[in-house]
């Protein structure tokens, strides 16, 4: 609509507006820019389960809104809408990228309530509060993914 | 619930709604929600993420700093506070899984929420499984996940 976004804003800018928007939730609630508490009180929200903090529902949405605001209205060139898994779906048939992507977010979200944070919680907003518990586990994740990807690769070439 | 406290918890969801579409801004700015800029950094063919990781906790670390200094009350969430604890076991297991997850699903809690609001179906993959890996994890514990923002403290009732 608008199309005033760059095709993807450089990390000298995002990077330091993501750092301003950890520090600004906690200065006006003293609360992690975390994601995955987000969907643990989003599910709670939908169960109807007791104590759920509703603020954090409103902030699962907020995430889906702001990239809707950012996809479709200020970014509207250089072909916003695509399948999200160009490189994936160059190396596997669609039947074979919907159960890895299913098995791998399931993954990710056993794992992140396991460690108790995701990469928001733990990778930015733990580490920014300078907690080796929250470095472990951004170490720890970083290297396996790392690890992963060039596994992932092999089999790609194997294969191919 | 006094007048207070519904319009203090007023504020807080309109802050929450707020600080979720800056941050889904943010994350669809710089393109995080899409698989290959998070392949791509993982493959070390661009290192673009890392450096965007890199400098929102060079921003962020030293003013938490000062301000865990100076100390103050926040206007919503009482003193302000940071909290630091020491590894054990389930962070390394969790990284280790979370990392598995990342790498072969190329997107995280946060992105996956914006991968659906680009129009990328494969997004409605994800979220689902992000929803199911939790409710695995309440299974295995037998009790309802309370926290999973990193270093969390539960908002006490205002």
């Amino acid at each position: 609509m608008f199309d005033v976004l760059p095709d993807r804003v450089p990390w000298f800018l995002a990077g330091p507006a993501l750092g301003l928007l950890i520090v600004g939730l906690f200065v006006l609630a003293n609360q992690p820019l975390g994601a995955s508490g987000a969907y643990v009180q989003t599910t709670g929200f939908l169960r109807k389960r007791d104590g759920v903090v509703m603020w954090r529902v409103f902030y699962f949405v907020g995430m889906f809104i702001g990239g809707l605001l950012v996809t479709q209205v200020l970014r509207t060139s250089g072909g916003d809408i695509r399948s999200g898994y160009d490189a994936l779906r160059a190396d596997f048939p669609l039947a074979l990228v919907i159960p890895m992507v299913f098995a791998g977010a399931t993954l990710l979200g056993y794992g992140a309530a396991v460690a108790g944070g995701c990469t928001s919680g733990h990778g930015m907003c733990g580490t920014a509060q300078r907690s080796p518990a929250s470095v472990a586990v951004t170490a720890t994740f970083m290297t396996t993914a790392i690890i992963t990807t060039f596994a992932l690769g092999l089999v790609v070439k194997a294969v191919a | 619930m006094s007048r207070l406290a519904r319009q203090k918890n007023n504020t807080l969801n309109a802050v929450g709604l707020l600080f979720g579409i800056l941050f889904g801004a943010v994350l669809a700015g710089a393109r995080l929600h899409e698989y290959d800029t998070i392949h791509n950094m993982l493959s070390f063919e661009e290192y673009d993420v890392f450096l965007f990781m890199a400098s929102a906790i060079a921003v962020s670390a030293p003013l938490l700093w000062l301000l865990e200094r100076k100390g103050f009350t926040t206007p919503l969430g009482g003193q302000f506070s940071l909290s630091r604890s020491k590894p054990e076991a389930h962070h390394i297991k969790g990284g280790a899984i979370f990392g598995i997850g990342w790498a072969i699903a190329g997107t995280c809690p946060a992105p996956a929420l914006v991968m659906v609001s680009s129009g990328a179906m494969l997004g409605l993959v994800a979220i689902p499984g992000i929803f199911l890996g939790l409710h695995l994890r309440e299974r295995q514990v037998m009790s309802a996940l309370t926290a999973g923002d990193g270093e969390h403290r539960i908002l006490e009732k205002v």
